[in-house]
């Protein structure tokens, strides 16, 4: 029976390489599929490429990955799908040019698929009466419309498949779905029609399994950390199918672990309703999902079930909020939490008296509360014994300069404040604040196209 | 009856959509599965995040995985970039609801 194994390589934009260099290298696979694209990643690489055209997309991708193992993965055949192409599919499409005309790959075929940014296609989609609704807020698009940085479609399989189809070695995209670029392989080699909704749900599940790397292998993982082998080689998961079958292992001759809890630990990672798990290509029933241990780091993934896909595309939209700043000083016993708060009263009264007009303002206490929040042990047993305490105040303003104020207010409580405080890390800096727009727009307004270039 | 936490008996692990945070939660053993059904409802995590999570609070149960997927909206301080929170992305939810108190008789365990 066919077998396909097919590789995730890459988490996000910044995650290691080194698990999929080591696949490439090492592992039994046909594909390998890596995903550099979180939900506001698009509005960070407009914003890059408004300031230098040449950049928007992940270097990465060929500074990190391809240069170490590009050559070695066409030379075992191994087809490599990746949405790094971001806002800037071109770019990274010239990168890749230039990286196998050095390497002399004569031959090579890259495919690329565009379409899914349509930030120019907004004004006529208004005038036809689509209204962008927002689906976590009110508010009208016409209010931020001026101020959006990317507006991308979740597109689907289609397109990175129609690549494939047409021999492509390594396909760039900008905004396709994480499970896309695993669905297509799967769907090219067992001839999955485009309404073959259980196998199109697995097919995807094998990717929602694969597109955090690490993350299904033993990494982030509560169940049992101290357990995992060799995290210092943490291998990325591996999904092999047939037209049957599913299951998850991992490359030879590395670390992590592959087990019926890591995977259940990522299973419902990011998911909202486990009965109608929404993507571009099908609607994912895993309700009745199981996952069931069936080798060494080898489980069987069964029971997963597909609906119509949705008649709209989710849409990302990334715009200029506002601008915010944070700031940290630390203190050290004894009464180091008692210091750290009297040090953040002082420091919002002189805001008060400075005239500081912040939208929000956010306190916490690093070492006590900054993660948990409210549900943090604040009991006078935790303050007592406190070694340290780092405080933080981070402040929101829609304008610039009055989110500024704050910045020289903080070292001088070093001298000026509660006893030890301790300012590290240089001046806090104004970052911009960059909000998503949660939407969908009609399929009809995507237009997909697969290209293909050979060096 | 005694008191444990939900550490005791549960794993899982929390990610963002937005200002949505996700938190799945299984029972380390199958038996845990009907006590975690029976104690955290949305409406003690309601109380147990307090205005930490501004949004509605839903529970999806998953017992072929002996698990269950906590859905919280308007619950990461805006989320990803708007948050103001060093947990922008909510990361650490999946250990702070395992803070959640939680009341077992002696022979459930």
């Amino acid at each position: 029976m066919k077998k396909i194994a097919i590789g995730g390589g890459q988490g996000f934009w910044g995650d290691s390489p080194d698990a999929a260099i080591h696949m490439i290298h090492n592992a039994d696979i046909q594909y390998l599929a890596c995903d550099y694209l979180a939900e506001l990643t698009l509005s960070i690489m407009a914003k890059q490429q408004l300031k230098d055209p040449s950049k928007g997309y992940a270097p990465d991708f060929v500074t990190r990955l391809l240069k170490a193992a590009g050559k070695t993965a066409w030379e075992r055949n191994i087809k490599i799908l990746t949405n790094a192409g971001g806002m800037n599919i071109s770019g990274c499409v010239d990168a890749i040019r230039q990286y196998a005309t050095e390497e002399n790959m004569k031959g090579y075929k890259i495919g690329y698929v565009t379409g899914d940014d349509i930030k120019s296609k907004i004004p006529q989609l208004l005038k036809d009466g689509w209204t962008f609704p927002n689906f976590d807020y009110e508010g009208d698009f016409t209010d931020i419309v001026d101020k959006i940085y990317n507006c991308n479609a979740y597109i689907g399989h289609e397109g990175i498949q129609s690549a494939i189809e047409d021999g492509a070695d390594v396909v760039v995209t900008g905004r396709a779905a994480d499970s896309a670029l695993f669905l297509a392989p799967l769907a090219y080699e067992f001839g999955w029609k485009d309404n073959d909704w259980d196998n199109l749900a697995r097919g995807i599940m094998a990717g929602h399994l694969l597109e955090c790397g690490g993350q299904g292998a033993g990494g982030n993982y509560m169940y049992d950390w101290r357990s995992v082998p060799q995290m210092e080689n943490l291998g990325f998961p591996i999904a092999e199918l047939t037209d049957k079958t599913f299951e998850i292992t991992k490359a030879p001759d590395c670390g992590g672990v592959i087990c019926e809890q890591s995977c259940k630990e990522q299973f419902l990672y990011e998911v909202l309703d486990p009965a109608n798990y929404l993507t571009p290509d099908v609607n994912v029933d895993i309700s009745n999902a199981t996952i069931t241990q069936v080798g060494d780091n080898r489980v069987r993934i069964d029971h997963i079930h597909g609906k119509e896909k949705p008649d709209t595309l989710k849409l990302c939209v990334g715009y200029h909020k506002g601008w915010k700043t944070v700031s940290m000083l630390s203190f050290a016993w004894p009464d180091a939490y008692e210091k750290a708060r009297y040090c953040a009263d002082i420091i919002m009264k002189k805001m008060k008296q400075k005239g500081m007009k912040a939208d929000d303002v956010h306190i916490s206490f690093i070492g006590l509360n900054s993660l948990h929040l409210n549900v943090a042990d604040m009991s006078e047993e935790a303050l007592k014994n406190l070694n340290e305490c780092v405080m933080r105040i981070a402040v929101f303003s829609e304008d610039k300069n009055e989110c500024a104020k704050i910045i020289p207010e903080i070292s001088p409580m070093q001298l000026n404040g509660p006893p030890g405080a301790s300012f590290f890390g240089g001046r806090a800096r104004v970052q911009e604040v960059m909000a998503l727009w949660p939407t969908s727009v009609p399929r009809e307004a995507v237009e997909i196209k697969s290209h293909i270039i050979t060096i | 009856m005694r008191e444990i936490l939900l550490n005791d008996i549960a794993h899982g692990r929390s990610g963002d959509k937005g200002d949505t945070s996700n938190i799945c939660v299984f029972a380390r053993k199958p038996e845990y599965y009907e006590i975690i059904k029976r104690e955290v409802t949305p409406e003690r995590l309601h109380n147990f995040f307090g205005d930490m999570v501004k949004g509605e609070i839903i529970r999806y149960e998953v017992p072929s995985l002996g698990g269950f997927n906590f859905v919280l909206k308007h619950a990461l301080g805006g989320g990803a970039t708007m948050s103001l929170r060093l947990d922008s992305l909510g990361k650490s939810m999946g250990s702070a609801i395992m803070r959640l108190k939680i009341h077992v008789k002696d022979e459930e365990l």
